[in-house]
């Protein structure tokens, strides 16, 4: 009896210890391209500074807040109210192939590789920032999400949000009542009241970083190869670790750099190569082989819809009504009705919102990226993949999880994919015309 | 069975403003024996002047006791259900700090400062200015109890339709509609916007509740919707009551604003009722009078040929909502539009709020004969943190 449990307990630390060394060597593997990536401007460091900590030297950044610690799974999770209640939020959507591995015999065969991923991280209890967490957060965007509450429960408190399925009215008041549940869950959780002034500064928190975020957006639109994709996927990624003051003082750094970049026309690399924009499936850290891919094939990822990426902090809460209510309202709203999320029924707007998006960064060609298992994603490809042929912008449907199996499928499909833009790119009448007509 | 008992609220709030309207002239609130509905230079200035505001000061007090008395009653509700989240909810306020917004946009100082200069022409523009322009018909802007008026009001002969004809010559009429129509197709609702000083009242009250970040009550479409009835019963009213014998400007909460601040003897009727009203509803709902004002109503029938319009960039638009939730008029297509770009709507009274709150650059504009007036920026929305050194450790204590 007592020497079984010692050999499970030997057999356990052994694996533990065999997760440690696997995650931190694949984080450590992709984090070294990324730095490998030319061009990335100096004030990069800090992002990437915090996805090394997080990932390779597995400490909490957040640890030394000394508040208790809320994991969101979603953006639909406002960080506003978090602050407000004097909590940090971070964002435990993860992107490592470890611990998908681990969660593989965990879940369901067809269930994504993220879930996995997350049930990995849950079941090891060794990553700090998910085993700090005094409460997580889990909008039900998905049936994955749904599933994975009861998981997440075993160890931690959960506050499940329902997200409407559509964006009428009724379904935005629906989601402020939500919003005063979590509000309700989050007091409990600090012990503290949040009253007109907490919600306000949590408000300015947030409100600063979507502030520099629409500054870096503007000087990325002002010029497109002011940066690469994949270094903005770092920065976007390092905001989910770092409390929204932090990050936003980073951004401030890089946005100055690249105004100074931008005034005198330094780009991030030499060449005009294809300008390529990433939708679909969340790309988290580690989890970069497509972007890296794309970058290292001698493309630039000039623009991601992806909800790590800089969809899921763009859209700022407006406050119309500066009542308590208004702002709870404004919360609501920004997190339902803006949102692109296929999780909703008539997700049409996401159409309209990459079609702006190519023209913003005069975008050349579309990769969708569909997570083996979010169906979700993978029934729009059909509706975008028409849209953007009336515009005579190529597409392609790149399937992949979070392991290194698909990976030389997945770089003979960008390179062809990258000459064949370069290809058209040639042949620009066509390309030119085709656009034109398809555009407008 | 259920759609005609669906019915019978309706049919019973439009009785109920038919039967209000029709024996206004008999609920006094604040009589004269001898009307006086002219001043001059001096008593304007005079200390007589004030005395005469006593009316309004009254409208004013009742209107505050009013809004007072319904948030306690509101906060006791919540009390009473035994609700204390809600209740704290409503009791929370703010205490030295604020929301980091926008910046004062020059659209919205213009339309302050327009509402501001017109609501006072209105009231004193002809002992100021004079009476050159006293043919010319202006819906809204001019009472026709206040003799001293600098412009001739639309709405007077509107509402008393035999006496336009009784009283004037024929070229007088034909001015008289010439005005009429040619003010309103050329500014359309920009009246109720930037000119009307009913306008400026409701607006002051709303701002009074969100600097006190008191909790309003939200209407959307549908809730909108639930006014049409007595938006038109209004209209069909004020043309046609005086055919019946009643008088609409006993109903007219306008009356108990301009010619009673400008000093002159009126005797109010369910007018003054009807302003402590307006006060009220505006203060927990934006420009809820504009939703029925009748004049709205009828100058916004010419918002398909107005000059004055709201474009949208179909593809820019997010539908963030943002525009939807600032309506004071509760308009929805101006979101959900998708095909055309022009969502100029019957009920936009062209206050500029949806453009204003709009964080997508050029996604909302206002437009004049095609020369853009007002665009949407992402800047603008976010401006409130320009300067501000994000520092780091400035956080929530």
């Amino acid at each position: 009896m007592n020497a079984a449990d010692l050999h499970e307990q030997e057999k356990r630390k052994r694996q533990e210890e065999r997760f440690r060394n696997k995650m931190t060597k694949t984080s450590a593997r992709y984090l070294r391209r990324m730095e490998e990536l030319k061009g990335a401007p100096d004030s990069l460091a800090p992002f990437l500074q915090t996805l090394r900590r997080v990932y390779l030297e597995m400490e909490n950044p957040l640890a030394d807040q000394e508040k208790p610690i809320v994991g969101t799974y979603c953006v639909m999770a406002p960080q506003e109210l978090i602050y407000a209640a004097g909590a940090v939020p971070v964002k435990l959507c993860s992107g490592s192939y470890t611990a998908f591995s681990i969660g593989d015999d965990i879940v369901p065969r067809d269930a994504c590789p993220l879930v996995k991923a997350v049930a990995g991280f849950q079941d090891m209890e060794l990553m700090p920032i998910y085993r700090d967490c005094s409460l997580m957060a889990v909008p039900i965007t998905c049936d994955c999400k749904k599933k994975i509450v009861e998981l997440l429960e075993k160890t931690h408190d959960v506050y499940p949000l329902q997200v409407p399925v559509s964006r009428e009215d009724e379904d935005v008041d629906q989601y402020v009542e939500e919003l005063y549940g979590f509000m309700d869950r989050l007091e409990e959780l600090t012990g503290r009241e949040i009253t007109w002034d907490h919600l306000a500064k949590g408000m300015n928190i947030v409100g600063r970083s979507r502030y520099e975020l629409s500054r870096f957006l503007e000087l990325k639109k002002s010029m497109p190869y002011l940066m690469k994709g994949t270094h903005i996927l770092a920065v976007m990624n390092a905001a989910a670790y770092l409390p929204a003051d932090v990050w936003a003082g980073y951004m401030h750094e890089l946005n100055e750099e690249l105004t100074v970049k931008v005034r005198e026309r330094q780009r991030a690399v030499s060449r005009d190569l294809p300008r390529i924009m990433v939708t679909g499936s969340p790309l988290v850290f580690p989890n970069m082989k497509i972007p890296l891919l794309i970058e290292e094939m001698g493309g630039i990822l000039a623009a991601d819809e992806t909800c790590m990426g800089e969809r899921g902090m763009s859209d700022p809460a407006v406050v119309v009504d500066k009542s308590f209510d208004g702002m709870i309202r404004a919360l609501a709203n920004q997190a339902v009705r803006p949102c692109s999320c296929p999780t909703f029924v008539n997700n049409k707007e996401r159409i309209f919102r990459i079609r702006q998006m190519i023209e913003d960064y005069r975008i050349q060609g579309v990769i969708y990226h569909v997570l083996r298992g979010c169906l979700v994603y993978d029934f729009e490809y059909k509706l975008i993949e028409e849209e953007l042929g009336r515009m005579g912008i190529p597409v392609i449907r790149l399937e992949s999880d979070y392991n290194e199996e698909d990976v030389e499928q997945l770089r003979i499909r960008i390179e062809a994919f990258i000459e064949l833009i370069k290809l058209k790119e040639q042949n620009n009448g066509n390309v030119q015309a085709g656009r034109n007509e398809g555009g407008m | 069975m259920s759609k005609a008992k669906k019915r019978i609220p309706a049919i019973l709030i439009c009785i109920g403003t038919a039967a209000l309207v029709y024996f206004a002239g008999y609920i006094p609130f604040y009589t004269y024996q001898e009307e006086v509905l002219h001043t001059t230079q001096e008593q304007f200035f005079s200390a007589d002047h004030l005395v005469k505001l006593l009316p309004f000061v009254i409208i004013v007090l009742l209107a505050a006791a009013c809004i007072l008395i319904l948030l306690q009653i509101r906060e006791f509700a919540a009390w009473k259900r035994k609700d204390d989240k809600r209740y704290r909810r409503l009791k929370t306020k703010p205490k030295g700090s604020k929301v980091i917004g926008q910046k004062r946009s020059v659209f919205m100082t213009v339309r302050w400062c327009c509402m501001i200069v017109f609501s006072l022409l209105v009231m004193f523009g002809g002992i100021v200015l004079g009476f050159h322009l006293a043919g010319i018909a202006f819906p809204v802007l001019a009472c026709p109890t206040n003799l001293d008026q600098m412009v001739e009001s639309s709405c007077y002969f509107l509402a008393h339709i035999p006496a336009l004809f009784e009283e004037y010559s024929a070229g007088g009429i034909i001015l008289f509609f010439v005005s009429t129509i040619g003010f309103a197709v050329l500014l359309g609702r920009v009246i109720c916007g930037f000119l009307c000083p009913m306008g400026l009242i409701q607006d002051i009250m709303d701002k009074i509740r969100q600097k006190s970040g008191t909790e309003g009550i939200r209407m959307n479409e549908k809730r909108h919707n639930l006014l049409k009835p007595v938006k038109w019963l209004l209209v069909f009213l004020m043309l046609g009551i005086t055919f019946a014998g009643g008088e609409f400007c006993s109903f007219c909460p306008a009356l108990a604003t301009s010619p009673v601040l400008a000093g002159l003897s009126v005797s109010l009727y369910l007018s003054g009722f009807m302003m402590i009203f307006v006060l009220v509803s505006s203060f927990f709902k934006r420009r809820f009078w504009c939703s029925i004002c009748p004049m709205g109503l009828l100058i916004g029938l010419t918002h398909k040929i107005s000059p004055f319009r709201i474009k949208k960039d179909v593809q820019s638009c997010t539908e963030c909502g943002a525009c939807y939730e600032a309506c004071p008029m509760g308009v929805k297509i101006i979101y959900t539009e998708r095909e055309k770009s022009d969502v100029t709507d019957m009920n936009c009274i062209m206050c500029g709020e949806c453009i204003r709150k709009c964080p997508e650059d050029n996604a909302l504009a206002m437009t004049f004969a095609g020369k853009t007036l007002f665009r949407a920026s992402r800047k603008q929305i976010l401006s409130g943190f320009e300067n501000r050194k994000a520092q780091k450790g400035g956080d929530v204590q």
